[in-house]
């Protein structure tokens, strides 16, 4: 049997017995320890429809109404770990996480009012959360049904999509739309519906690559 | 008053854009001055949302003016005024027309550069002239209020002219642009 004090002994034998395996040992556990750094290993096949979006060639905006015009505004920073396969709706997942503060409208007089504590208050809530709970096929692809918390505030907002494999990974579109008053993202002035749209529309494109 | 420009006063068409236009200028520089002084925030935005629905009433009405004008030549200057008057009178006119394009023109692009789409009262959204550019954007607003000074100098040398003319030469030149008078 191989107790642990006699894989040691033979482990200080072998180690003693030639330098070659001392330097196959050395990158064996280097190789144990690189695994573990990255949270999986790396030779590791990736688990079917186990995705992570890959924000650089992903879009995540949104779309508001500010004096009468559309103006849209990308988040640059987020994470979306989607779990997804047409053929198992019932274990599909998405788990998204958007960095408040990457927020760019194209003017950053603009994005510094959003940051700020009337609109998104990044101070105290610098991430929005969506997470689903559910899926149905639509007319169109599917329907998510989950929980986006914003702001201190957690509300169901369904979310319609399209899922199509690619070679490597797959492309994950898909639209929604909210009331931003539901999450109180708009204090004092900013509670003005007639000057700053109350109706949200939000649209992505994710680049989906396998998780391993 | 009448549809068509008369040989001595200015048509209904011409005297009614004139007002309107007159009236939306001075509104402008209410609602630009009163806005500069106010920190970004809801109050700032409504004000520079009217501005901008405002401007491009004026850049509209100036199209509409400058086809008029081109249809339905003005009354002939008076007779006697010396030739550098005429000549300074033609010119503080041509200068009101290249401002009546170029401030809206520049205040579209400022919001155009600073990727703020021009809503027209809410109606309808005005396209982007050109895209986001900050450098762009800082040159075209220290533009904007350099010609608003110019607008805002000829325009009191044009009313201090209409009064010179009406009080001094006793000509028909304020009067004629009058609604509700008659002129010889």
């Amino acid at each position: 049997m191989l107790t642990p004090a006699r894989v040691c002994a033979r482990g200080v034998a072998a180690v003693r017995a030639c330098p070659r395996r001392l330097h196959r040992l050395r990158a064996s556990i280097l190789a144990l320890v690189s695994a573990l750094a990255l949270g999986a290993g790396a030779s590791a096949t990736a688990a079917p429809g186990a995705y992570v979006a890959d924000a650089a060639r992903s879009r995540l905006q949104f779309t508001g109404v500010q004096a009468g015009a559309e103006f849209k505004a990308v988040f640059h920073k987020f994470t979306a770990v989607v779990d997804f396969a047409p053929e198992a709706l019932a274990t599909a997942h998405f788990d998204v996480t958007i960095d408040l503060n990457s927020v760019d409208s194209g003017d950053k007089d603009r994005d510094g009012t959003m940051r700020g504590p009337d609109i998104f208050d990044v101070a105290h809530f610098p991430t929005a959360h969506y997470v689903t709970r559910g899926f149905t096929k639509s007319a169109t692809g599917y329907t998510a049904q989950g929980t986006l918390t914003l702001r201190g505030v957690s509300k169901d907002v369904n979310v319609e999509c399209q899922f199509t494999p690619g070679p490597s990974g797959a492309t994950l579109t898909g639209t929604a739309a909210l009331k931003r008053l539901d999450f109180g993202v708009g204090q004092g002035d900013w509670k003005n519906t007639e000057w700053i749209g109350d109706l949200v529309k939000i649209d992505f494109s994710l680049a989906l690559s396998p998780r391993h | 008053m009448t549809n068509a420009t008369t040989v001595t006063r200015y048509g209904a068409v011409a005297q009614t854009l004139h007002w309107i236009v007159a009236a939306l200028i001075v509104t402008q520089f209410v609602l630009a001055w009163t806005a500069d002084d106010l920190p970004l925030g809801m109050h700032k935005l409504i004000l520079l949302a009217r501005h901008k629905s405002v401007g491009m009433t004026v850049l509209m009405l100036a199209v509409l003016r400058l086809g008029w004008r081109l249809g339905h030549p003005p009354p002939p200057l008076p007779a006697g005024m010396a030739p550098l008057e005429q000549r300074l009178a033609h010119a503080t006119h041509a200068a009101f027309y290249v401002l009546l394009f170029a401030m809206p023109l520049t205040g579209w692009l400022m919001s155009s550069a600073k990727n703020y789409s021009v809503s027209w009262f809410g109606l309808f959204t005005w396209p982007n002239l050109i895209g986001r550019d900050e450098t762009a954007f800082a040159w075209l607003r220290g533009t904007h209020t350099t010609l608003s000074w110019a607008l805002l100098a000829i325009a009191v040398l044009h009313m201090l002219a209409a009064l010179k003319h009406h009080f001094w030469n006793k000509d028909s030149v304020l009067k004629r642009m009058l609604p509700f008078t008659t002129t010889e």
